[in-house]
């Protein structure tokens, strides 16, 4: 009967069921492997990668705090603007972006920049909104708003650009935006961010950090289109959310900033140097150091080059034969030429190695071993205050010779030439003073006293910038206080928390008897008051009285240019120094003009300094009158 | 009387109970799935139940009626099966590019689903008249071969790849079940090896040939293919050991997954049940496959043991391509996950194969 079972064909399939058995459980086994994987070795990673997914986080930008000169005029504000934001995964739509970059008449470089700014975003991320243009146009704008329901995933954005009303007076001191660079996000990753601006320069570099703000920021739910969902979902989805990690910051808007300039007095400044292509003043308070006017030409629209430049406005900038973006007030040194002569003086009296009644014979020339070194003409004899007055070289090559390199050295340092004056700006320069061991090991043979003669009229190897002069003279004219320079008046948080109010700061003390310096200053007054003063000037009258030192200085070289440079005439003339302070018996303000190659400083820089220090004493004058001095002056 | 009784004593327990609850905890997946659409699709899980009633009722029928009628009768649903697939090309509609579907009323009916089952019983039928103790030769392969290679052809001509993929691992694992002579196997071997470069060129559409290549390196083009492979990895990576709970899995409510109710109803049931649920989902199908294996050991038959093979290779080859494919194993083919995917074709399709079955189990000592 087991024979014709019919269970007897199934003997072909008997050894089978369990190998098939085994391959079943091996390919189960294979799949739970790989769910653990998943979802206990990697869920940390795909839990993040999900929380990424359905959270965008909207900037909300802070902004920046403002900048006014000392009689709060609007130096740096924010204007509105409107930036171009995109939803990539939105964007995807076939012939959407097409549509956009026709809608705002992208040139092929905007449409490319458009793409690489989509391209940026991970993949994981294209449901998050990125920042695809800045600043667009009205009509670009207008166009968007208008076709708004054929672009989805195209948004407009209100935020506020920096203006500058002033536009490029002041354009070094006050600084300017752009774009930050990846290595400043590398070292501020909670600071910056890629495509934010940051500050560059001037006042905005310097005080970045209480200008900025910070910014806030807003996480939403999005699906997986970037649509926001409403608020029903969210709270459905919350229970599924780490509870911090939906929230909102609002924005820290920075701090204002109220500065020393007077912006008023720049713009007399600017007036009185329009007829030169290149010059450099700075006015400073001098008992307190307070900056009132930084100036340097040729400068930069601010309002051009904050954000983005476009090549030809860059182009034409590098391009200028006068070089707009160098700072001529605190970032180039120069020859100070005579306005050097009295620290000379200073040091030959304060070490009583000379009696400043005694004249010296001038000649028109000195003659140290074979080398005559000129003067401008034959001054006779001369004292001391008369050889600052009328600026005889001859009389200060003679106490060169006394007083020795090393010690001329010394009283430079002790005025603060040498090393920065601490302004607090970026790339402030240092200038240079040479002494005994720098020149042995720089030209490798015994030293020559030739050195100390040049180096006694501001000439050789003495640099100085325009700053570090002016406050040399702040020191003189105020009885010995070498100060720091500020621009800062006061900050003042955005709920107007005072957060930093200035106090002069006293660097050093000048090394020099009260009775040396008056008789180095009396010196100063017959540069100005006296006949034969350099910076004499019949017309001037009904004019306050003053003290300063001309300064002619010769330029060496022409600066890396071409000889075949059509201005090489230009560039080999001297510059035009005048040095001053007023009034003189109580001095309020100190000037510095230098006009590049403006030739004789007495006839070209010292009516502008005149003229400066007129207006501004006038302008305190009047305003004392008119109840009280001015917001901050210490007078 | 006292036959129904005894069928009742012999009837499958724990596979109707696998069943019941694999088809309870589908239906709550689904309406997780759907609920997050926000009322377009949100009817689906109900018509989800339609289809499972439908299907269970259809299925009691194949449990009830003694299978050698259908065996009987294999043919006729074989050649009915053939004309189905061929009216999907006279009356089909087409949806995303590939024409499979008939429509019936509001309903449309997708006649390869049902061929699966059919291609089984055909099989069961030839290989129930053909017994052979000695092994099997090439020439042996090529009638069989032929019963495939017809609704195949077909199939793929629609194209559903992942229908063909199917069909031939079901044919696969049946012939396996075959004595069949080693140097028959190497020379299938051979020939599946160099067919596979004329497959790739000639066979394949271009976007089968990307879902491939964006497995091999889902770098390729993350945004197109590899993206809905990348967001299910998150689902079901992101559900952890407990999971988000039930309606709350962000990856499902916030559409990131693709087709959760059709080809990705797991990420979501992983991801809003965790490593735990995930672990009973995937430990009940493998509980029907090594029962249904068990059902052919001792089916009485050889009709009875091929259909028994094949409906738990067809369970089997769906659950492991399905899984594969939403756990990046695998290319992304449409291949649905049995009675978890919505799809009145697939479900009744399905319900109907264990209901033959349990039809087999039950009648294991009888006749």
């Amino acid at each position: 009967m087991v024979l014709f079972s019919p269970r007897r064909d199934l003997g072909e399939f008997r050894k089978r069921y369990k190998w098939m058995g085994l391959f079943a459980a091996l390919l189960f086994a294979v799949i739970l492997t790989r769910l653990i994987q998943l979802q206990v070795w990697d869920a940390e990673h795909f839990r993040t990668l999900a929380h990424q997914n359905i959270t965008q986080t909207q900037t909300l930008p802070a902004s920046r705090g403002l900048i006014v000169d000392t009689e709060r005029r609007l130096i740096a504000g924010n204007e509105p603007a409107y930036d171009l934001l995109v939803t990539p995964s939105l964007l995807g739509a076939p012939g959407v972006q097409e549509r956009l970059v026709a809608l705002l008449n992208l040139d092929k470089a905007g449409a490319d920049l458009l793409q690489s700014r989509i391209d940026a975003l991970p993949v994981y991320r294209r449901n998050h909104q990125v920042l695809a243009l800045r600043n667009i146009k009205r009509d670009q704008l207008a166009a968007v708003e208008a076709h708004r329901s054929e672009l989805p995933g195209v948004e407009v954005r209100a935020v506020a650009v920096r203006h500058y009303p002033f536009g490029s007076l002041g354009g070094h001191a006050i600084g300017y935006l752009n774009e930050v660079s990846k290595a400043e996000i590398a070292s501020q990753p909670d600071t910056y961010r890629l495509g934010d601006l940051g500050g560059r320069f001037g006042v905005e570099r310097m005080l970045e950090a209480e200008l900025r703000g910070a910014r806030g920021f807003r996480s939403q739910l999005v699906d997986a289109r970037g649509r926001i969902l409403d608020e029903l979902v969210v709270a459905r989805s919350r229970g599924a959310l780490p509870a911090t990690q939906l929230n909102h910051r609002p924005p820290a808007p920075g701090a204002d900033v109220q500065l020393t300039l007077d912006m008023e007095l720049m713009r007399v400044i600017r007036k009185l140097v329009s007829p030169y292509p290149a010059a450099s003043i700075a006015v400073v308070e001098a008992q307190t150091g307070m900056v009132r006017a930084l100036y340097s030409k040729p400068s930069y629209d601010l309002n051009e080059i904050t954000g983005f430049m476009s090549q030809d406005s860059y182009d034409a900038l590098i391009k200028n034969p006068h070089r707009p973006l160098i700072d001529r007030t605190l970032y180039e040194t120069y020859f100070p030429g005579s306005t050097f002569k009295p620290v000379t003086a200073l040091a030959a009296l304060a070490d009583g190695l000379v009696d400043p009644k005694a004249p010296i014979h001038c000649g028109g020339y000195h003659e140290l071993g074979n080398r005559r070194f000129r003067c401008t003409h034959v001054h006779g004899d001369v004292d001391m205050q008369q050889a600052l007055g009328q600026s005889c070289n001859v009389y200060f090559y003679k106490l060169a010779e006394i007083i020795g390199v090393d010690r001329l050295a010394h009283y430079a340092r002790a005025m603060g030439f040498g090393e920065p004056t601490g302004i607090g700006l970026d790339n402030e320069a240092s200038g240079f003073i040479a002494t005994r061991e720098w020149y042995e090991k720089r030209y490798k043979r015994p030293y020559r006293s030739g050195f100390t003669l040049n180096a006694a009229i501001g000439q050789g190897n003495t640099r100085a910038s325009v700053l570090q002069i002016a406050m040399a003279y702040a020191a003189l004219s105020n009885g010995g206080n070498l100060l720091r320079p500020s621009l800062v008046e006061r900050i003042t948080s955005h709920d107007g928390e005072p957060i930093f109010t200035f106090t002069p700061t006293v660097r050093q003390r000048l090394p020099i008897s009260h009775a040396h310096l008056e008789t180095m200053l009396e010196g100063l007054r017959l540069t100005v008051a006296d006949r034969s003063g350099t910076a004499f000037d019949p017309k001037r009258k009904d004019a306050v009285s003053a003290g300063g030192k001309t300064g002619t200085a010769q330029v060496t070289g022409l600066g890396g240019r071409s000889e075949d440079d059509p201005l090489a005439w230009f560039f080999r003339r001297s510059h035009a120094w005048f040095a001053g302070f007023a009034p003189f018996n109580n001095p309020e303000f100190v000037v510095v003009v230098l006009v590049e190659h403006g030739g004789s400083g007495g006839r070209t820089a010292a009516p502008i300094g005149l003229e400066i220090l007129n207006y501004a004493t006038k302008k305190r004058a009047a305003a004392r009158l008119a109840g009280g001095a001015p917001d901050g002056s210490h007078s | 009387m006292a036959r129904i009784r005894k069928r009742l004593f012999f009837f499958d327990w724990p596979l109707f109970l696998a069943v019941a609850a694999i088809v309870v905890l589908g239906v709550l997946n689904l309406y997780s799935a759907t609920s997050a659409s926000g009322g377009s699709r949100s009817d689906i899980y109900i018509q989800q139940i339609y289809w499972l009633t439908l299907g269970a009722g259809l299925g009691t029928l194949a449990v009830a009626i003694d299978y050698r009628h259908i065996e009987r009768n294999a043919w006729v649903a074989y050649v009915g099966g053939l004309v189905l697939l061929v009216l999907v090309f006279l009356v089909g509609r087409q949806v995303r590019g590939s024409q499979r579907w008939i429509p019936i009323g509001s309903f449309y009916l997708q006649p390869s689903e049902i061929m699966k089952l059919v291609l089984i019983v055909a099989l069961a039928k030839f290989l129930h008249h053909d017994p052979k103790i000695e092994g099997r030769a090439l020439k042996d392969l090529v009638a069989p071969g032929m019963i495939l290679a017809v609704p195949m052809a077909l199939i793929l001509a629609q194209p559903d790849l992942g229908t063909a993929v199917v069909c031939a691992l079901i044919f696969g694992t049946i012939m396996l079940l075959t004595h069949l002579k080693l140097r028959a196997l190497f020379t299938l071997a051979a020939a599946f090896i160099l067919s596979a470069p004329l497959t790739w060129t000639y066979l394949l559409k271009d976007y089968q040939r990307g879902r491939i290549l964006s497995f091999i390196d889902p770098n390729t083009d993350v945004l197109a293919e590899g993206w809905h492979t990348h967001q299910s990895l998150i689902a079901i990576g992101s559900g952890g050991f407990w999971g988000k709970g039930f309606k709350l899995g962000t990856q499902n409510q916030h559409h990131f997954l693709p087709d959760q109710h059709t080809d990705f109803p797991f990420p979501v049931w992983a991801e809003e049940q965790g490593l735990l649920g995930a672990c009973l989902l995937i430990g009940l199908y493998m509980f029907v496959v090594l029962w249904g294996l068990k059902i052919a050991a001792q089916a009485k038959d050889r009709f009875g043991a091929v259909t028994a093979v094949g409906v738990s290779a067809l369970v089997f080859w769906q659950v492991i391509i399905n899984l594969g494919m939403v756990m990046g194993l695998l290319p992304v083919v449409g291949v649905t996950l049995p009675l978890f995917s919505y799809g009145g074709s697939s479900v009744i399709a399905i319900m109907v194969g264990l209901g033959l079955l349990l039809n087999v189990s039950i009648r294991r000592f009888s006749f």
